[in-house]
């Protein structure tokens, strides 16, 4: 997030609608109108039409993603037992806490490594709300989210002082103490071993009875909960709010002087992205009745933020695109791991059969050659071809 | 027990780990101070010297990674020996780092920067569980740990191993020193950290200077994770907390301040032990909550800390 890219215009009273593409898309235009008055006149025509053309020539990939993303979301469960389906949904709800990363890292300017922390809240929340109250499931999640948000806004004020790399020490800080601080708090979290809920999301008896149909059901719950995220960020980063976010990202005085208010874009970022990994961790509990602070060692939210990184920051497809890496890779992993009798090369793929180690050592490799991430490579590498 | 002698027994009990904190700290200010990077993955570089030492002590046990590497090179060694070698692999491995990683990304952004520390945190944290397994293991310590090897002192014991983790502190202390302000390296060194391009302008050759300060901070760092396995049990999660507590006492002594992370080490190491002996909320699991809470108060209030130089933000 260097200096040069100040975004889409300065946010303006009035100034509504879709006003440009994501931050990424919206990067290109700037250099050239700086460029100089003198030039205006020669490529005025084309200034204008950046925008446009940026976003035309991400198209192809685009609906290739999309095309795929559609294929998968219809084969998948498909072509999954009752077990691969749980496990495969558990992997698609992460979206939405590798998207919270995204909103306050990439958005938002402010480096998270203690998302975890929220999506473990998430799960808490609801698991209580749930099992312990009896709330219904609907009202549950919600519960996740919001108490997930809320705690966030907390988490959020000291971001309004300490920022960049120091707020990444806090929230590494976070995400190394919330383990031993949900020890503590047995009743609400199960303490060391985790706790099961007593209640279950079931699925009306029309839909089936079997534990594949049960999957299903609450693979389509996820699903529907997903795109609604997915589509409210992708409205929020639209617009004004979502506007004046990336504005305190890139110059948060130039924000300040033309009224953007720091504090609430501050607080409301924080707040949003964590209630997204609240929503994650909530669904969790859906597709699984247990909830453990086991599922939430500071590793956790390391992967979260690598994730985020490697899938592309301020591109909501980006984190969608991270967490697909996340999968393939782990069965890449495991396919090569299965692999014997190579000698040394086939105990190297054992040990990358560990996310930890491959993330660890793409997210070094991918910062050397694609400084701001994948997402971002792809669509400068179609635009520079385009031009 | 009165309450007196209570509370020098529990300064006595702390400082092991005042000495633990303040030796990571210095680590991680010697290289905030001359790079401006925050080394998220210095606690597990220590963490993985540690097992190197653990490796060269144990030799060819079996099913232990490294071990036939081990007693090819003569493994096992005596414990000085072991712990000596692990540390100056340690701060050979820091150097190559700096070398292959972070020279190269000198100019990259504060998010390239937290990016490539978590990569490491991340692989070495994932090397160190698979080579050498979740499961604590014993490391001896360098000093007498004996239980009847303590000094009488008012009715409360200071234990010998208390005693060494200071007496190693404070040599490396007037090592670093020395090095500092009295040899050539150092002067280069101070020059880097104070102003790059004047350095550089005056004929310093700024990035091997670097490099000899992540080779001491990856030094320091060793030395940590060897006092703190033999105080606890070596196990791979065994830095994280330390981690927090480096930090929090590099924060409150001031990021670019060596002598801050000193007295930073000590209070954050009394107050891992006395703040949940009087407050029994918090309790021994939660002892690294103050440490976090001391880290967000001075960086909101006071982020220079006691002994930092103040930041000016230009606007």
């Amino acid at each position: 997030m260097s200096d040069d890219d100040w975004p889409t215009p300065m946010p303006r009273r009035g100034d509504v609608g879709r006003s440009g593409d994501d931050a990424i898309f919206a990067v290109s235009p700037a250099p050239q109108a700086a460029g100089g008055a003198h030039q205006a006149s020669a490529a005025g025509g084309q200034i204008l039409e950046a925008p446009r053309r940026a976003r035309r020539a991400t198209s192809p990939l685009g609906w290739l993603g999309a095309g795929l993303l559609a294929v998968w979301l219809v084969a998948m469960p498909l072509t999954s037992t009752a077990t691969q389906l749980v496990q495969n949904t558990q992997a698609m709800v992460m979206v939405l806490a590798v998207l919270g990363v995204n909103l306050t890292t990439g958005y938002g300017g402010m480096i998270s490594l203690g998302h975890g922390v929220f999506v473990a809240l998430g799960s808490f929340a609801t698991a209580y709300a749930a099992a312990d109250l009896g709330l219904p499931w609907a009202v549950s999640i919600l519960a996740g989210a919001v108490l997930a948000g809320t705690l966030g806004a907390v988490v959020g004020l000291p971001a309004l002082r300490i920022k960049g790399i120091y707020l990444a020490l806090v929230t590494l800080g976070l995400a190394i103490v919330f383990q031993p601080l949900s020890k503590r708090f047995t009743a609400f979290t199960g303490g060391v071993s985790g706790r099961t809920v007593d209640a279950e999301v079931i699925a009306p008896t029309w839909f089936g009875t079997s534990r594949w149909s049960q999957g299903l059901y609450r693979y389509l719950i996820c699903v529907a909960v997903v795109v609604m995220a997915l589509w409210l960020v992708r409205q929020l980063v639209d617009s004004r709010p979502g506007r004046a976010m990336r504005a305190v990202r890139d110059d948060d005085t130039a924000a300040a002087v033309y009224g953007v208010n720091l504090t609430t874009t501050r607080l409301a970022t924080f707040a949003a992205s964590a209630a997204l990994a609240g929503l994650a961790g909530a669904l969790q509990v859906v597709l699984l009745p247990f909830a453990s602070q086991e599922s939430f060692p500071p590793q956790e939210s390391l992967v979260l933020y690598a994730t985020a990184v490697l899938g592309g920051l301020g591109s909501i497809w980006g984190s969608v695109l991270g967490v697909a890496i996340r999968e393939a890779a782990a069965a890449a992993g495991s396919g090569l791991a299965s692999i014997d009798g190579l000698g040394a090369i086939s105990e190297l793929f054992d040990l990358f059969d560990d996310e930890r180690l491959l993330f660890g050592v793409a997210l070094i490799v991918l910062t050397f050659v694609f400084p701001r991430g994948l997402a971002s490579a792809i669509v400068g590498r179609t635009r520079r071809r385009d031009a | 027990m009165d309450a007196g002698l209570l509370l020098l027994q529990r300064i006595f009990d702390a400082l092991t780990n005042s000495a633990i904190y303040a030796s990571l700290a210095l680590a991680l200010v010697i290289i905030y101070r001359s790079t401006g990077l925050l080394n998220f993955a210095q606690g597990e570089m220590a963490t993985f010297s540690a097992y190197v030492a653990f490796v060269l002590l144990a030799g060819a046990a079996p099913g232990l990674t490294g071990g036939s590497l081990a007693a090819a090179i003569g493994a096992p060694y005596p414990t000085v020996a072991a712990i000596g070698a692990a540390v100056v692999l340690g701060a050979i491995a820091g150097g190559v780092t700096e070398r292959l990683v972070f020279r190269p990304l000198r100019h990259a952004s504060e998010l390239a920067m937290v990016s490539i520390t978590i990569g490491l945190f991340l692989g070495i944290n994932s090397l160190v569980e698979q080579w050498w397994g979740t499961a604590p293991r014993q490391f001896p310590s360098l000093f007498p740990d004996a239980a009847s090897d303590y000094l009488d002192i008012a009715g409360a014991r200071l234990r010998h191993t208390a005693i060494g983790a200071w007496v190693t502190l404070l040599a490396l202390l007037a090592v670093l020193a020395w090095l500092l302000q009295r040899t050539r390296g150092g002067l280069a060194f101070r020059a880097v950290s104070f102003n790059r391009e004047s350095a550089e302008l005056s004929g310093i050759r700024s990035a091997r200077t670097l490099m000899w300060g992540w080779v001491l901070a990856s030094a320091l760092g060793a030395v940590a994770a060897a006092l703190s396995a033999s105080s606890v049990l070596l196990e791979p999660k065994m830095m994280l907390r330390v981690l927090v507590y480096a930090f929090a006492a590099a924060t409150l002594g001031g990021l670019d301040s060596p002598r801050g992370a000193v007295v930073g080490g000590v209070v954050i190491g009394l107050s891992q032990t006395l703040v949940p002996a009087y407050i029994p909320f918090i309790g021994f699991e939660l002892s690294v909550l103050p440490a976090l809470v001391v880290m967000v108060i001075v960086l909101v209030v006071r982020p220079a800390g006691l002994f930092g130089t103040q930041r000016l933000e230009r606007v």
